[in-house]
């Protein structure tokens, strides 16, 4: 625990991505566990973030999936912007899926809505992003519009093969002008 | 009125999912190859709407915001907006649905900044999160105002 630099160097060069997951589990970082005693027994755990001193390490915003690591860590508090850079996909994700209920055919933002909330998804297994639950709300939105869609169409095709269903159709598009 | 297959309706959001990494070099063709089949798919279902009018009852199945609730959803008038647009209709475009109108711009310039990041081998990057919510609050105050009946004739398709 000499200079806040040193224990990050190792880490810095070798596996950006994914500092403080040796574990392989990297959706709900349970990990913390292993942390509280960090302070007083640094070098062992590769989760170097605890030291807030090294400001200046971008490639570490994975310190904060600890939802407590402000208090417990040391970690500057105000610094949320920072520390999830990617937290707006996941809010993408969830407006477009919400979107997809609104709008009549949800198929096209809800395929869009789904993407992005795979990619929150990997945003927060990387620790760039800390609202997995946002993201998967917006992929279930997402997936339950396209299903929705997709059986709509299936209906309208049926439907509209019915000469009777177009002539009804039809009267009902000129009432509404 | 929005139809099931609504194509161009895709377009305000189709830029997002590029936010995929594209950095290495491997991955720097695939990274151009997404706007390029984006673009020439919806460059596919504009010249579609052009020539195959939806004006026309049904032509492309129906909104079923419409036929269920009877309420114009937010995209309702998009494939016939569209079509008018494709035609040089401004002004018909915007009795359809002025908000798509008011969006196309803004979606050729997401997918041409699209294309221009992908060419340097960078990803789109996300809109912050406040975009999003207004994006979703306008096109929710939209689909609620075109429904009021004393803004109908501005707003509804």
């Amino acid at each position: 625990m000499s200079t806040p630099n040193e224990p990050q160097n190792p880490y810095g060069s070798g596996e950006p991505q994914q500092p403080q997951d040796p574990s392989g589990s990297p959706q709900y970082p349970s990990a913390p566990p292993p942390y509280p005693q960090g302070p007083s027994a640094p070098t062992p755990y590769p989760g170097a973030p605890q030291y807030p001193g090294a400001a200046g390490t971008p490639q570490y915003p994975a310190a904060a999936p600890y939802g407590s690591a402000p208090g417990g860590y040391g970690q500057p508090g105000g610094g949320y912007g920072v520390a999830y850079p990617k937290n707006s996909l996941a809010v993408w994700s969830l407006v477009l899926g919400i979107v997809s209920f609104v709008i009549g055919c949800g198929l096209f933002t809800g395929i869009p809505a789904v993407i992005v909330g795979n990619n929150a998804k990997k945003a927060v297994a990387r620790g760039e992003a800390n609202n997995g639950g946002m993201a998967t709300a917006g992929i279930i939105l997402g997936w339950i519009a396209i299903v929705l869609s997709v059986l709509t169409a299936i209906l309208f095709a049926v439907l509209f093969s019915n000469a009777d269903f177009r002539d009804m159709m039809n009267e009902s598009y000129d009432t509404n002008y | 009125m929005a139809t099931v297959d609504d194509g161009p309706q895709d377009l305000p959001t189709g830029p997002l999912p590029s936010d995929a990494p594209a950095s290495d070099g491997a991955g720097r063709r695939a990274s151009l190859t997404a706007p390029l089949v984006t673009g020439g798919v919806v460059a596919l279902a504009t010249v579609l709407l052009a020539v195959r009018d939806p004006h026309v009852a049904g032509s492309y199945g129906g909104c079923p915001s419409f036929l269920l609730l009877g309420v114009w959803c937010p995209a309702c008038g998009g494939l016939r907006a569209t079509h008018d647009l494709a035609q040089g209709d401004l002004a018909g475009a915007w009795s359809m649905n002025p908000l798509w109108v008011l969006a196309v711009p803004l979606v050729i310039a997401l997918w041409v900044r699209w294309l221009a990041r992908a060419r340097a081998g960078r990803s789109l990057g996300s809109p912050p999160a406040w975009v999003a919510w207004v994006f979703g609050g306008v096109v929710v105050a939209f689909g609620i105002l075109r429904n009021v009946p004393a803004l109908a004739p501005w707003l509804a398709p």
